[in-house]
């Protein structure tokens, strides 16, 4: 066993000084410590499929959740029925305007329709679905057909084709000819100002989440969703409390929004009651119900009593936290209850607060049984929200939502500006949705598609036809040259450096994402970067390393699946030689259900690649452990593995279809069991 | 009318409180009268990837100073405190320890707790809870690009519970507002007492649900939300306070930030760390002189940082042809090589870092504080979690004291301790902060011998330092008892 399996093995052994120093560390901060929490857990996954010999499941501890930003956005805006704002990711958080979200809204105005959808000139006016038209969606309490889809800077015009029949957007006063004799309903899209357009006003909600603080994650955790580390401080306290000061005040211009009764004492009680039913997911109890009445009853007005339960509620732990610890079960065990499960349910798959059909299965007790579990899942998979939610995993997962703040010479490779860099996070995560949603919904196909979603301007950087959109719309490749996930700029950009690519990160990005394979820290002598050098290739300069006996222990690892990206620059653009040289593009995916584990498969080039791990168990039982850290907000530790091991064994024997990979984690018993002697001392 | 409606809300804090376990008060002690002979603030600094240490080759470091106490030079790379040299206490030999050696994070983990994989909590957590208690903010955390790139979790300093940090606030903008700006929303309060009493009433409907909620909890989330409950009662302990006015002529009434078109969309443009770091080492002088708090950290990018130096206009690294990173520069060879072209960036780059500490001791020495300035009355802790950026070793850490610490530290100096355990040093601080700490993390042995501190006023500390040496009588701990 080589020094790097044994060190893969034993994460926190004692550190070994190596005696050269012709290594290169160049590990995107995982420069990293021996012992951190660093997915050393399912290292090697040479064990998938073991779950035969679990008998008992271990289960995780009872918690508390704290809202992350993307959460406590969109729970807002459910809470209050705002419009969808620009919504806040990753580093973007800090950053510029994520992109220009559009709301579409159609009232039914009495009719009944089975499916509306918003075709434009931003989709080539597509009326269906599968033509590549937008869905709408129906919410039953604000009685609206309605869709969130981003929009390039512009003039768009579009109408909503309801169950066949084409509609203008009649609240929106700004048309143009259809040329049909009719009008087309047109938004102008002003992209890093304020967002203009007809439906969506001012947004309330997006400039008080930007001083929220980022979440916290341990080294080696890539998710937003960690729930040990979420701490609250009072840089939180400050924030959630002028937020909740900001919306109790737009609150109280029209609380009769809010109330299930006319306005007055009377309807202090019936207001409590139903609106922290929503607030904190859950049924208040009478010693709250008596509390918070109270607030109203003690103010000058009825409205400044609404408004101050508001604010209240806003600020509580209740809300601010999503729990799950528990009732008491059997076997000393902890199941939570059925309002904590539709949380957990909505949030898994929405992020965000759940919806009444939700909450009135928690009343009933019908989310305890796995199988209505499962209904229930399988009906948020439908609505366009989880869409969202499979967003933000997908470039957490691959870490991509730092593409944002990226930093690349531009002298060398071109103009990497703020919509560049929006437009490559806006294809990982359109292409990972319509994958699972518009697509086959199998792993394969994220690895291996022979198209991809990309606006004009991304289209332009790959040498796609352009389409006279700014929108990721569908494209088919011409060439081999790309396939799935591993030819998105986003990747091949975030695994390079500023100046020249790296066949180290990129290597290191396919064992930890996509194998969650982890490797020992480099030695500390180990050498910094190769710099440029005119007269050598990357590859010529970064195997220098590889042919020192010590620093090939762990490289053999790492560059040779690294190498076959060679043909990619550090913005993510093909090119066809080196500095002027030639590029070697051949690689080998060695080694690839274990470290050590001495297996060769060669390849060329990043197609070849993704078809090598797109067969690979070990790769898709990696990404089923991917969707539970993400699910879960915990990193698998031993007391997750007999759970986790069978939805990862059944997700590999299935049919690998990733939908129904998150019901299973829905319907498992770690998702709804909870163990108290987890918990740390 | 509207102090009794205040009173009403203190006492129903104060009875939601008394509820809580004993664990949960202990932080909040009632604040001691001012004592005279400890430092009123201290500030943590911190750079990322080291020093230029020994050699592999065997060539010697080039940070730390070689000399008697009284007698010595500073090295090129701690030139920019020359102005300042009287007023910092150079420290040889001090290490925390040999777990993880060799790691950036395991440093990092140890750098504030002296605890292995950080498993403790931090000294500027423990300042915050004690002598930071009645302050209208515990701790001012900020950084400089210290969350780019999704960097959390070891790459932070701070730990309020053993194992987890908590992030800075990298944006100096929403600092500032933080820190100055008036509380927003003023609708239907009816002046700053009616908002005041609508927020108080708000914290206090939180803390009594935390309080039902805690009684559900076993320990560790228990823990969490002890966190949650102080931070709640320090907003709460602030607005209270908020009534008195700042007073006339300390600049404190009309405080003020040129951020400089730093605005959010470009906070993480390499070109924009000097500005970035400068306005929050800024913002921290100004919240410390207006007294808004007393236990402060900045943090300057994070470990293995991807910071492209080279992108500085106007510094000795500028070179906007070639990239040239911290880290990548940390890994410079094995040995002090002029023709690598690491090393040289790396030593330029360590020297810029010196020179943003000492601008923040010059922020602190221009600010007049009774018979002298800030700076006497402060104690500054400048720090990387390696040494050597090469190997990473964790001993002989790059650490300097600065500040007269209220007339507990008499600067000028340079301590070589052969080999000592950093968390003496962390029990020193704590204790020139007025604690009572004899023990800190792990591997203590108690505050550091004799000669770091001396309990003569500031005023006389002023004036031997003018002298260019410091007394040595009284230089024992124990006489400063």
């Amino acid at each position: 066993m080589s020094w790097c399996v044994r060190r893969s093995v034993k994460l926190g052994a004692l550190l070994l000084l190596a005696t050269q120093a012709a290594c290169f560390v160049d590990s995107n901060g995982a420069d990293t410590g021996t012992g951190s929490s660093s997915g050393g857990a399912s290292g090697g996954d040479a064990d998938t499929g073991v779950a035969a010999v679990c008998e008992d499941v271990d289960l995780g501890p009872r918690q508390l959740r704290l809202l992350t930003r993307r959460e406590y956005d969109r729970t807002i805006r459910d809470l209050f029925a705002l419009p969808p704002g620009a919504g806040c990711e990753g580093d973007a958080c800090a950053g510029p305007p994520l992109a220009c979200k559009q709301a579409f809204e159609l009232p039914t105005g009495g009719e009944t329709w089975d499916s509306v959808h918003v075709a434009g000139s931003f989709n080539g006016w597509a009326a269906t679905a599968p033509g590549g038209g937008w869905p709408l969606t129906w919410d039953a309490g604000a009685g609206v057909w309605w869709a969130k889809r981003e929009l390039g800077p512009g003039e768009h015009s579009y109408k909503f084709v309801a169950d066949g029949q084409w509609l203008a957007d009649a609240s929106n006063p700004q048309t143009a000819p259809d040329g049909f004799g009719g009008q087309n309903s047109v938004v102008t899209v002003a992209c890093g100002a304020a967002a203009v357009s007809p439906s969506v006003g001012e947004d309330l909600v997006a400039p008080l989440i930007a001083s929220f603080p980022p979440e916290s994650r341990p080294d080696g955790f890539g998710y937003d969703t960690h729930a040990a580390a979420a701490l609250a401080t009072a840089v939180h306290v400050d924030a959630w409390l002028e937020a909740a000061t900001a919306l109790a005040d737009a609150v109280a211009q029209r609380p009769e929004r809010l109330l299930p009764c006319a306005a007055g004492p009377a309807c202090a009680e019936p207001f409590v009651v139903s609106f922290g039913r929503r607030a904190f997911r859950r049924p208040l109890t009478p010693d709250e119900v008596a509390r918070y009445r109270a607030v109203v009853d003690g103010a000058p007005s009825f409205a400044l009593g609404v408004r101050a339960v508001v604010e209240a509620m806003l600020v509580s732990p209740h809300f601010l936290y999503r729990s799950e610890l528990g009732q008491p079960s059997a076997g000393g065990r902890w199941r939570l209850d059925g309002f904590e499960l539709a949380s957990a349910l909505s949030y898994m798959f929405w992020g965000t607060m759940p919806d009444d059909a939700l909450l009135a299965a928690a009343a009933d007790g019908r989310l305890d049984a796995p199988a209505s579990r499962r209904v229930e899942a399988q009906r948020l998979l439908a609505d366009p929200r989880a869409r969202e939610t499979m967003e933000a995993f997908a470039s957490q997962w691959l870490g991509v939502d730092h593409v944002t703040t990226l930093t690349k010479q531009e002298a060398l490779f071109g103009a990497f500006d703020p919509e560049l860099r929006l437009a490559m996070l806006s294809e990982t995560q359109r292409f990972v949705s319509h994958v699972v949603f518009d697509g086959t919904g199998r792993y394969p196909e994220l690895l291996t598609a022979a198209y991809t979603l990309a606006g004009d301007r991304l289209r332009a950087h790959y040498g796609l036809p352009a389409s006279g959109s700014d929108d990721a719309t569908l494209v088919a490749y011409p060439d081999d040259r790309r396939a799935g996930l591993l030819g998105h700029a986003s990747v091949l950009a975030t695994t390079a450096h500023s100046d020249q690519t790296s066949p180290i990160r990129r290597g290191l990005f396919v064992r930890r994402a996509i194998l969650c394979q982890e490797l020992p820290p480099p030695p500390p002598n180990a050498g910094g970067v190769p710099d440029v050098d005119p007269d050598a290739t990357t590859r010529e300069r970064f195997a220098q390393h590889t042919a020192d006996p010590f620093c090939q222990s762990c490289h053999q690892y790492i560059d040779d699946v690294g190498f076959g990206f060679e043909r990619f620059d550090p913005v993510g653009r093909w090119r066809e030689s080196d500095g002027g040289l030639p590029i070697d593009d051949a690689g080998d995916m060695n080694d690839v259900d274990g470290l050590g584990t001495a297996t060769s498969q060669p390849y060329h080039g990043v197609g070849e690649l993704a078809a090598i791990l797109s067969e690979s168990d070990t790769a898709a039982a990696c990404f089923a452990t991917q969707a539970y850290r993400f699910a879960m907000g915990r990193l698998d530790e031993t007391a997750d593995r007999c759970g986790l091991d069978a939805i990862r064994a059944d997700f590999v024997a299935g049919d690998l279809d990733i939908r129904e990979l998150l019901v299973a984690i829905a319907t498992s018993d770690v998702f709804a069991l909870r163990d108290a002697a987890a918990e740390a001392p | 009318m509207k102090r009794v409606s205040r009173r009403r809300f203190l006492t129903g804090a104060t009875t939601a409180l008394l509820g809580l376990p004993l664990a949960m008060r202990l932080g909040r002690a009632p604040a001691r009268a001012a004592d005279p002979a400890t430092a009123k603030r201290i500030v943590f600094f911190y750079f990322p990837d080291g020093i230029v240490g020994p050699s592999q080759a065997g060539q010697p470091t080039l940070w730390h100073p070689s000399g008697t106490e009284h007698q010595f030079a500073l090295t090129p790379q701690l030139e920019a405190l020359a102005p300042y040299k009287d007023r910092c206490v150079f420290l040889n030999g001090l290490s925390s320890g040999p777990t993880d050696s060799g790691s950036h994070p395991g440093g990092a983990k140890k750098l504030l707790t002296a605890a292995d994989g950080g498993q403790g909590e931090s000294l500027d957590q423990l300042l915050a809870r004690t002598v930071g208690a009645a302050s209208p903010h515990r701790l001012v955390y900020l950084g400089a690009m210290a969350n780019h790139n999704g960097a959390s979790g070891d790459k932070h300093l701070s730990y309020p519970q053993p194992g987890q940090t908590i992030a800075p606030e990298d944006n100096p903008v929403l600092a500032f507002e933080r820190l100055f700006g008036a509380p927003a929303g003023t609708g239907g309060g009816g002046g700053p007492d009616g908002e005041a009493l609508r927020r108080l009433s708000v914290l206090d409907l939180a803390l009594g649900d935390i309080k039902s909620l805690q009684a559900r909890l076993g320990a560790t989330e228990s823990a969490k939300l002890t966190l949650h409950y102080e931070a709640l009662r320090e907003v709460e302990l602030r607005i209270q306070s908020q009534a008195a006015p700042p007073v006339a002529g300390t600049g404190c009434e009309s405080p003020s930030l040129d951020a400089q078109g730093l605005g959010a969309g470009v906070l993480y443009e390499p070109e924009r760390f000097p500005t970035a770091l400068r306005l929050q080492t800024e913002l921290m002088v100004q919240a410390m002189a207006c007294g808004l708090t007393r236990v402060g950290v900045i943090q300057a990018s994070h470990h293995t940082s991807e910071l492209i130096m080279s992108r500085f206009a106007g510094t000795e690294m500028y070179d906007p042809g070639f990239d040239m990173r911290s880290h990548q520069a940390s890994h410079y060879g094995s040995s002090h090589d002029e023709q690598s072209r690491e090393f040289v960036a790396y030593r330029a780059q360590r020297r810029w870092f010196v020179a943003q500490f000492a601008y923040l001791l010059g922020q602190l020495a221009a600010r007049p504080e009774g018979e002298g300035t800030m700076l006497d009355h402060t104690v500054c802790l400048l720090m990387s979690e390696v040494a050597d950026g090469n190997t990473h070793l964790h001993d002989n850490l790059p650490l300097v004291v600065a500040g007269g610490a209220g007339g507990r530290i008499s600067g000028g100096r340079l301590l070589d301790f052969g080999y000592r355990r950093h968390a003496d040093l962390l029990v020193s601080l704590a204790q020139v902060m007025g604690q009572p700490v004899t023990s800190f993390g792990e591997g203590s042995s108690g505050p550091l011998p004799g000669r770091t501190t001396r309990c003569t006023p500031a005023s006389s500390v002023r004036r031997s330092a003018s002298r260019g040496r410091a007394p040595r009588a009284a230089a024992t701990s124990t006489s400063c008892r």
